[in-house]
């Protein structure tokens, strides 16, 4: 018996005219491992939902064909006997976990199967075990890293004894370390479960899939085992995917496999010439500099000091809870009362640790991961108009104008910025900050959830930005973008920063922190 | 029957009067609102609506008994004369002291209460008509203390002020007070976890616990989110080069700004928390079990008796005459 059955299948939302999903035929084995790769909005998740039962028992559309989970119909099979069968971890472990206490939250789906509250404790147990996090049991879920509270989530749904076990982007939201402890969860459940994981990060599911497949446009552009891969990179390149560099060169090299070694070699050897990212070395003095001590209660949260030069493009990097976002919030003048922010901001001469928040708005400002929350007007120009108009800027109109032109939203002046694209809703939230006049961008991991097209191309808007002046401060997990983009890198760590400087120098340590070199840059040391 | 005015207002220029009737208009409907946002502020709500573990009595209660409570002092300041509710007010502000980290709540809810007075207050004061009145304080003389512009009775505003208006919102200012603080308690003691096992057990429907234990892990992130949006925009410039007392009303509207983009934000984790329930089975069977065990300490035991005496203590006053007036005061 398969594990996963698909049919015929189509699925086209409410509203839609056309398919998010068509599936002609797509068979999973019991035991098997699947990788699930594709761009943002290529119907991935609409596909695992179409698993899971999530469509159609909670989304509507048109829905046509069959599929099949472990023998059951998943249309005609109600949601509390699929969740038997089929587990689900999803993006964002925050809004899926609903208990105080981690062992509560892994005793949610036994308690409401109505089991015996011994099978209930022998189930929490057994997922905590397999989860690794039986330490964290007594734990409050509120207080927990993004990696622990993503394992808390994925300890609950195996508690749930699923045959099929479906994580969709489940290492999007957390750090490299916390991405570890998921992915080490799930190398242990190889073989002894049906894995259909949606992931970006195709290298570091690579080593416990059997398969891979990619959607693409709604469709499945490509079905290969772990070990065809590279017949296939061209065809994930094209696709948006993510795939390491050495996979691309191994392919050039004609070599049977991905081999990073053989690479590394092919490179000292000259047969392959690889391009060294472009840096800027700016010898100026720098626009902004901040020495800030943040304290709670009689914690010692960050003690670190920053500064950037203009047209610089600086990554801040380090394991969740490192201090990397209260720094920056703490310079905007962000955080809340019961943390107490002294020390000193300096931007180009004025000394800014007094000035309110609104005020040091006027050079520097703060965007949070969720940029949406900044969108509060109903039209785009409107948008890019907002801190001109509250700033009082003459001739704002003009100034609307150009960063409509610079940054492509001409076309969309009119229209809802909610209803617009992510890329496009990104585009005019840098546009409406970066209209009034502040120099220094801040950005919060901007990279998280994205994939890898939507990183490279907020890569290059970035350095855009930077060539025409601006400096940006952007906190980021993600190793190649900060490797591919960055002028610099700052990794912190308990709230210091520990090293600072060029990417090729700081990746040289910066392991010892959390922050893991990519292999780009290993290929070339 | 026909209602006696005493003119006793301050003998001002109708410029400076006029000013003042409308000065008080807005702080009617924004005053307590700006007040809040001046000495709380939207993270001052986040400690006090979110729980934190504690030591004291309080996080000894099951949730249930403290349910019971919340509910019999709605329903004793509800029956009862006014100052009943305002020794049960007292009550509840005085157990914020045995929370932990009290100073800071103790701080935050008492702002929240000056602000609650003096909103419903003012609320019921103005709107009052004169035969409520007149049957609450068993008079047909009414002390008049401001005029209003005669157009403000098209904002639903009775003609005048009067003394008693104003003593009459103050009472049933408590009957308020009471239940909200008692609330705020069982939200700051409580865990949603423990609040589904025990309302369970009393066979309350399981979909209202979900949606009352989802609520109490939500509105902390509500008021994070929005603190943040509010931050963004005075970033972007909203109040920009305006007095600092002007600060507030700056938040205010920034909230205003932020509702949209907040309640999408949760809207979309909302629907991650219905897949997450789903997909665990949730409200599968109508026979949920708890891995843990319902248990009533020896505190509950004492807190139902208190609730007994509370309730004795409500028949006593209504037998002596001290129950709710017409229509809120007692005589």
């Amino acid at each position: 018996m398969y594990a996963v059955e698909i049919k015929g299948l189509s699925f086209s939302y409410l509203g839609s005219s056309k398919p998010s999903i068509t599936v002609d035929e797509l068979y999973i084995e019991e035991g098997e491992s699947v990788l699930v790769v594709g761009k943002s909005g290529s119907g991935k998740s609409t596909l695992v939902n179409c698993i899971n039962g999530v469509i159609p028992h909670m989304i509507s559309g048109e829905l046509r064909g069959e599929v099949v989970v472990m023998g059951n119909k998943v249309k005609e099979t109600p949601m509390s006997k699929l969740s038997t069968v089929v587990g689900t971890v999803l993006q964002d472990p925050e809004s899926q976990v609903v208990n105080y206490l981690v062992e509560e939250e892994v005793a949610f789906g036994p308690e409401n199967l109505g089991l015996p509250p011994e099978e209930v404790k022998e189930r929490v147990s057994e997922a905590l075990r397999i989860a690794g996090i039986e330490h964290l049991a007594k734990r409050e879920t509120t207080n927990l890293s993004g990696g622990e509270l993503q394992r808390t989530v994925l300890a609950s749904v195996l508690a749930m004894r699923p045959k099929v076990l479906i994580l969709d982007e489940p290492t999007s939201n957390i750090d490299p370390e916390g991405t570890n402890s998921v992915f080490a969860t799930l190398r242990e459940l190889k073989g002894k479960k049906t894995m259909i994981v949606v992931e970006h990060k195709v290298e570091r599911v690579l080593p416990f899939v059997d398969r891979v497949i990619l959607i693409d446009k709604g469709r499945i552009a490509l079905d290969l085992r772990k070990e065809e891969i590279i017949e296939g990179v061209e065809t994930l390149v094209e696709a948006g995917v993510e795939v390491p560099s050495y996979f691309v060169l191994s392919r050039k090299l004609k070599l049977p496999r991905p081999d990073f070694e053989a690479v590394k070699k092919g490179i000292k050897e000259g047969k392959i010439a690889l391009e060294t990212p472009k840096r800027k070395e700016i010898a100026d003095p720098p626009i902004m500099s901040a020495s800030i001590k943040v304290t709670a209660k009689d914690r010692e949260l960050v003690d670190a000091s920053i500064e950037v030069k203009r047209g610089e493009l600086v990554a801040l990097m380090g394991r969740n809870g490192a201090g990397k976002t209260t720094l920056l919030k703490a310079i905007a003048g962000l955080t809340g009362d019961e943390l107490k922010v002294t020390g000193s901001i300096v931007f180009e001469g004025e000394e800014l640790i007094r000035r309110p928040i609104w005020y040091r708005g006027k050079y520097f400002i703060y965007l949070p991961q969720s940029f949406d929350l900044i969108l509060v007007t109903t039209k785009v120009e409107d948008e890019i108009a907002f801190s001109l108009k509250k700033r009082g800027v003459k001739g704002f109109k003009q100034v609307v104008e150009r960063y409509l032109r610079e940054f492509g939203l001409e076309e969309y002046r009119k229209q809802d910025p909610m209803l617009l694209s992510m890329g496009q809703r990104r585009r005019v939230a840098m546009a409406s900050v970066l209209a009034s006049g502040v120099k220094v961008l801040f950005m919060d991991e901007p990279t998280s959830g994205q994939d890898f097209y939507n990183r490279m191309t907020l890569g290059k808007e970035l350095r855009e930005l930077t060539d025409k002046g601006y400096s940006i401060v952007v906190v980021t997990h993600d190793s190649r973008f900060a490797y591919e983009f960055a002028d610099r890198i700052v990794v912190m760590s308990e709230g210091k920063v520990v090293a600072n400087g060029k990417p090729e120098d700081v990746f040289k340590v910066s392991h010892k922190y959390g922050v893991e070199p990519p292999s780009d840059f290993l290929l070339r040391w | 029957m026909k209602v006696n005015f005493v003119f006793q207002q301050p003998n001002l220029p109708p410029l400076v009067e006029l000013a003042i009737s409308w000065f008080i208009f807005l702080f009617g409907a924004t005053g307590p609102i700006v007040i809040i946002l001046a000495f709380v502020g939207i993270r001052g709500f986040l400690h006090i609506t979110r729980f934190e573990s504690g030591e004291g009595i309080l996080y000894k209660l099951s949730p249930l008994t403290k349910l019971i409570i919340v509910i019999s002092t709605t329903v004793a300041v509800s029956l009862t004369i006014w100052w009943f509710g305002a020794i049960l007010t007292l009550v509840f502000w005085s157990l914020f002291f045995t929370l932990n980290e009290a100073k800071r709540k103790v701080l935050y809810v008492s702002y929240l209460l000056l602000s609650s007075i003096l909103g419903v207050s003012t609320g019921f004061a103005f709107y009052t008509p004169y035969s409520v009145l007149q049957m609450a304080f068993n008079t047909n003389t009414l002390n008049v203390i401001w005029v209003w512009p005669s157009y403000f009775s098209f904002a639903g505003y009775e003609p005048y002020l009067t003394l008693q208006a104003l003593y009459y919102g103050f009472q049933i200012t408590f009957r308020f007070t009471a239940p909200m603080l008692a609330g705020l308690l069982l939200i700051l003691t409580t865990t949603p976890s423990d609040l589904m096992r025990y309302l369970a057990k009393v066979k309350f429907p399981l979909p209202f616990i979900f949606a009352l234990t989802v609520a109490m892990r939500t509105v902390p992130r509500i008021f994070d989110t929005l603190d943040t949006v509010v931050k963004l925009q005075l970033m972007r410039g909203l109040g920009y080069g305006k007095p600092s007392f002007l600060r507030p009303f700056y938040v205010l509207i920034a909230g205003l700004y932020g509702l949209v983009p907040t309640l999408i934000f949760l809207m979309k984790g909302a629907k991650y928390t219905a897949i997450a329930a789903d997909t665990r089975a949730f409200n599968s069977t109508p026979r949920r079990t708890y891995m843990k065990e319902v248990k009533y300490t020896k505190a509950d035991y004492v807190a139902w008796g208190l609730i007994v005496v509370l309730f004795v203590t409500v028949a006593l006053l209504l037998a002596f005459g001290y129950g709710r007036g017409i229509p809120y005061v007692g005589y």
